[in-house]
């Protein structure tokens, strides 16, 4: 009896987690071969194996040194975080109001919103390209920033608006009681309930800055604010012969910085408040 | 008025849906400084819509409608109201600890220092025996501290009026009427004008200084619960008070030889009893009302009723025995315990001297 129960515990346990581990592999793996590929001196690129024979940072000095790839790491950093700030900016109060209070053409209103995200972006580039040059962003980085948001603020707005719908009316209610304006209420009680969404939201945000190639390839110049997904690119197809090692070190170091933030952020993604009533 | 009125509600109309639904018609309240009064009906009668407009929540159809300490403020904004509402549901802001909670109202307004504000949390969450909760979150305590701390938010901020909205609803039954006898013990200890809005009669009537009776957004009746219940003004108010409820019989008045008599389908009684006969002539058919507790079983007299005992349901203290007098269902309730059997023939005196009688209107006559 006692078997049969730990069997019947054990054995879905054992099965889920070799299935995770195998999923796990199927993405590292090509990490790992990426991370040890960017050590490898350049004649052992095309050899078959894990480790280098020689540890070589050759590739790193190349990538910094030459192609200057930190600053473009820079800009993409900044074109992420303004993307994200300026998003949370306008979707914010967007999907407050959308979910809060009642105006005229509201659900039309929001349909159209949400309809821009099934347009697809590549008919986009080209217009937003004149566009950008006629009205001065063309090859700014506000330019890049406002360009993302054709994307970004309708999803935001979407996602949000769900939350904060389905906050209890009677938190701000009694916050007004008690002392808020409409604002004040806002402020101080409906946007702490909504930080871990919130926090989720500029996560993906500055996702998309950070990964987009479309409008940061047309609507930049090598002169202004290149990002690093478009150098990453043209390393890849650009020149006469790939320097696979040097394209593994950028992938890399593209690769870091939202992990890092990923990981500062994650306490806010996993904690969200009960709102409870009795 | 000699003394000072807390808060009046004057014709207070409330529409939604542009004027679809008319949650309140017609409110006039109007109550005593230092004074608790309930509101009571049934669900949907615009009780809390009576109260969401007198803090500011909805805003009324009249510009004059809601009045606190002399002052008209139904334009005003609710936070400059100054008045504390309790809702149903446990509005504690899940992202504050339980002090911070309690402080809400003192920390938007700032009139008091940090360590005043800190002073005052500490006092009232001693008062309300929630002192060891305070660094707690809202998830961290039960419902009945929770309602407590609810409590503890609007009292600290030494509001002009309490507004509470069936605080008590979602408590059970006996946290229930614990903290009801609290709520009136520091109601009567800080003496702030408070309006508490029940559905349920036996809170308001152990509760209320005052009672409001409410259907259909309009007052019915004011008065104590004395009043209310031994003199309801009408049919609606005199059934929808009393556990067991009212007995209701249709009767008609007849003239025989110059004594009025009263008829129904179960008896035929002399009507010299009650007070007032004498407005009883002029009307053909009426509703006869009869608290259960002026139903008496009586050895037989030309002036009892025949009725036959059905079912017994002991409360302890009190017995409910359910009759059936000629097809008329009837409840008695006598005190302590009954001698009487299921199924047995016995004879009922009804007090008709403190039985209402009710006109086709539902007034009572
Ligand atoms: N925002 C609103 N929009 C439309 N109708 C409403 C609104 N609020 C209340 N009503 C209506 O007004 C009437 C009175 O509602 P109210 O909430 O005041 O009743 P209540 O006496 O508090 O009832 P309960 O005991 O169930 O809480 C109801 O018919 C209700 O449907
Ligand atoms: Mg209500």
């Amino acid at each position: 009896m006692a078997m049969h129960t730990r069997r019947a515990t054990l054995t879905p346990k054992v099965l889920s987690y070799s299935g995770l581990a195998v999923v796990l592999l199927i993405v590292l793996i090509p990490y790992g071969y990426i991370a040890l590929t960017a050590f490898k001196p350049a004649e052992e690129i095309f050899d078959v194996r894990w480790l280098p024979r020689v540890w070589s940072l050759d590739a790193w000095r190349y990538a910094i040194e030459f192609e200057q790839f930190h600053v473009y790491i820079y800009n993409s950093m900044i074109a992420g975080l303004g993307a994200a700030v300026l998003a949370l900016c306008v979707a914010v109060p967007g999907a407050y109001v959308f979910g809060r209070k009642q105006f005229r053409g509201k659900d039309v209103m929001f349909y159209i919103i949400v309809m821009a995200l099934l347009f697809p972006f590549v008919l986009l580039v080209v217009p937003f390209t004149i566009l950008w040059v006629k009205i001065g962003l063309y090859d700014t980085m506000p330019g890049l920033w406002l360009a993302y948001q054709v994307f970004i603020i309708p999803f935001a707005i979407w996602i949000l608006r769900a939350y904060f719908a389905e906050l209890p009316r009677f938190l701000e209610e009694c916050a007004m009681v008690y002392g808020c304006t409409a604002f004040k209420a806002f402020w101080r009680v409906m946007l702490p309930l909504a930080k871990p969404i919130i926090t989720s939201l500029m996560f993906l945000a500055f996702l998309v800055g950070w990964n987009d190639f479309l409008f940061s390839n047309m609507l930049t110049t090598g002169q202004g604010p290149r990002t690093a997904s478009v150098i990453i690119y043209v390393s890849a197809v650009g020149g006469e012969r790939v320097e696979w090692d040097v394209l593994m070190v950028m992938t890399l170091m593209a690769g870091i910085p939202p992990v890092l933030l990923y990981i500062l952020a994650q306490g806010q993604f996993l904690k969200t408040f009960a709102v409870r009533s009795y | 008025m000699a003394e000072n009125i807390g808060i009046r509600v004057h014709n207070l109309r409330k529409t939604f849906q542009r004027g679809r639904v008319q949650a309140c018609r017609n409110v006039n309240l109007q109550l005593a400084e230092g004074a608790l009064m309930v509101l009571l009906g049934p669900s949907g009668c615009g009780k809390t819509t009576t109260l969401r407009c007198i803090a500011g929540l909805e805003q009324p159809d009249n510009d004059d409608a809601i009045w606190v300490k002399g002052r008209n403020i139904t334009r005003l904004q609710p936070k400059d109201r100054n008045l504390a509402f309790v809702f149903q549901d446990t509005a504690l802001f899940p992202h504050l600890s339980i002090r911070r909670n309690i402080s809400f109202g003192l920390d938007m307004h700032k009139t008091y220092g940090r360590s005043e504000r800190r002073r005052r949390v500490n006092e009232v969450a001693e008062l309300l025996h929630v002192e060891d909760l305070l660094e707690r979150k809202p998830h961290e305590v039960s419902g009945g501290q929770a309602q407590r701390v609810a409590l503890g938010r609007a009292i600290v901020m030494e509001p002009d009026a309490f507004l509470l909205d069936e605080p008590l609803a979602n408590l059970d039954a006996a946290l229930r009427v614990e903290m009801r006898t609290e709520i009136k013990r520091i109601q009567k200890h800080l003496g702030i004008t408070t309006i508490f809005v029940t559905h349920d009669q036996e809170e308001a009537l152990s509760l209320g200084d005052v009672i409001a009776v409410m259907r259909d957004g309009e007052v019915q009746q004011v008065g104590t619960s004395h009043e209310i219940y031994h003199y309801p003004v009408n049919f609606f108010v005199a059934t929808f008070i009393g556990s067991p409820p009212l007995n209701c019989l249709p009767c008609h008045v007849q003239t025989d030889n110059g004594a009025l008599n009263l008829a129904s389908q179960a008896f035929r009684l002399p009507l010299e009893a009650a007070g007032g006969t004498a407005s009883l002539r002029d009307h053909g058919e009426i509703m006869l009302g009869i608290r259960p507790e002026s139903i008496a079983i009586a050895p037989e007299r030309p002036d009892t009723v025949a009725a036959r005992v059905s079912l017994i349901e002991p409360l302890g203290s009190r017995t409910i025995v359910i009759l059936e007098a000629e097809g008329v269902e009837l409840r008695a309730l006598v005190q302590g315990e009954t001698s009487v059997r299921e199924g047995e023939a016995v004879h009922l005196r009804l007090d008709l001297g403190r039985a209402f009688f009710f006109d086709n209107a539902g007034n009572r006559l």
